[in-house]
C-alpha cells in the first residue's frame, strides 16, 4: 500500500492534485475504475459549496483512516482533534466544553465507522451548533466517501498480498465498542 | 431522513424525477436516492457514473455476483441493501 493516499500531492490546491497516491494506486492495479473515482473525490472535495473544500478534505482524510507516513495539515478544521487512529469512542467523551469541533470529529468518526449508530441526537447536536443542512450533507458525504475509499484501498491492498495499517473501520474493531 | 434539506428541497428537475419514480414504483422513494438526486453535481452524479461502471460495467463478474457482494457488504455494515 503507498504511504500517503488522499494526502501529499492534493496540497497544491489544484483540482489535478487530487489524484493521490490512492488513486495512482488504484490507477496501477484497477485501472478500470481509477477514472470514476478520482472524479468522485474531485467533485466532493473541490467544488463550491456550503463548507469550505478544506473542511470537506480533512473530513475525508480522517474517514479515510491512519495514515502512519503522513500528518494532518495543520491548518485543516480537523486536525487539531485526534485522529480515529484506533478503536476509540469519542461519543461521551469530554461532554463539557464540547467544541463544535470536536462534535463534528465525532460525527465524521461515527459516520466513517459505524454509521447505522447515528442518531437523531447527534444530527441534532449539529444542528444547534448552527451547522446547515447543506453543511451537513456535504460533511456527512465527505466522510462515507473517505471510509468507503480506505476500506477499498485496504481491501485491494490484501488481495495484493500486501499488509495493511491496523484497520479500525473493520467489524472486529466494531464489536469493541 | 435527518436532514429535512435532503428530504425535501430538491430542485425541480430532481423533484420531478422522485415524483416519476413515486408514481411508476408506487412506494416511497428510498432515502439513497433522495441523496443521490440532491445538488447531484455534488456527488450523486459522479456516484452514478461511478456506480453504473463497478455494478454494470465489463468485469470478470456477472451483474449478479456483484449485486450479492454489494448486499453482503450492506449486511456486514448494518445497512439495509
Amino acid at each position: 500500500m503507498h504511504g500517503t493516499p488522499l494526502d501529499g500531492r492534493a496540497r497544491s490546491g489544484h483540482s489535478s492534485g487530487l489524484e493521490t497516491p490512492a488513486m495512482g494506486t488504484m490507477d496501477d492495479r484497477r485501472g478500470r475504475y481509477a477514472a470514476y473515482t478520482a472524479r468522485l473525490v474531485d467533485t466532493v472535495v473541490t467544488q463550491p459549496g456550503h463548507t469550505p473544500p478544506e473542511l470537506r478534505r480533512a473530513v475525508l482524510e480522517r474517514a479515510f483512516g491512519p495514515h502512519p507516513l503522513s500528518k494532518p495539515e495543520t491548518s485543516s478544521p480537523l486536525s487539531g482533534t485526534e485522529r480515529g487512529t484506533g478503536g476509540e469512542d469519542h461519543t461521551g467523551e469530554r461532554e463539557r466544553g464540547r467544541t463544535g469541533d470536536d462534535l463534528l470529529a465525532a460525527y465524521v468518526d461515527k459516520v466513517a465507522r459505524h454509521a447505522y449508530k447515528v442518531t437523531d441526537e447527534d444530527v441534532g447536536q449539529l444542528q444547534h451548533t448552527g451547522h446547515s443542512d447543506d453543511a451537513l450533507f456535504e460533511v456527512t458525504i465527505s466522510a462515507a466517501l473517505g471510509a468507503a475509499l480506505g476500506r477499498l484501498e485496504r481491501g485491494l491492498a490484501a488481495l495484493r498480498g500486501e499488509s495493511s495499517p491496523p484497520v479500525p473501520l473493520s467489524a472486529n474493531a466494531e464489536r469493541g465498542n | 431522513m435527518r436532514l429535512r434539506a435532503v428530504e425535501h428541497r430538491h430542485r425541480l428537475p430532481e423533484r420531478l424525477k422522485l415524483a416519476l419514480i413515486r408514481v411508476v414504483s408506487g412506494r416511497r422513494v428510498p432515502d439513497v436516492v433522495k441523496t443521490l438526486l440532491y445538488r447531484p453535481e455534488f456527488f450523486g452524479r459522479a456516484m452514478c457514473d461511478w456506480t453504473q461502471a463497478v455494478m454494470r460495467g465489463p468485469s470478470a463478474w456477472s451483474v449478479g455476483e456483484r449485486e450479492l457482494f454489494a448486499a453482503f457488504t450492506s449486511r456486514l455494515n448494518q445497512c439495509v441493501f
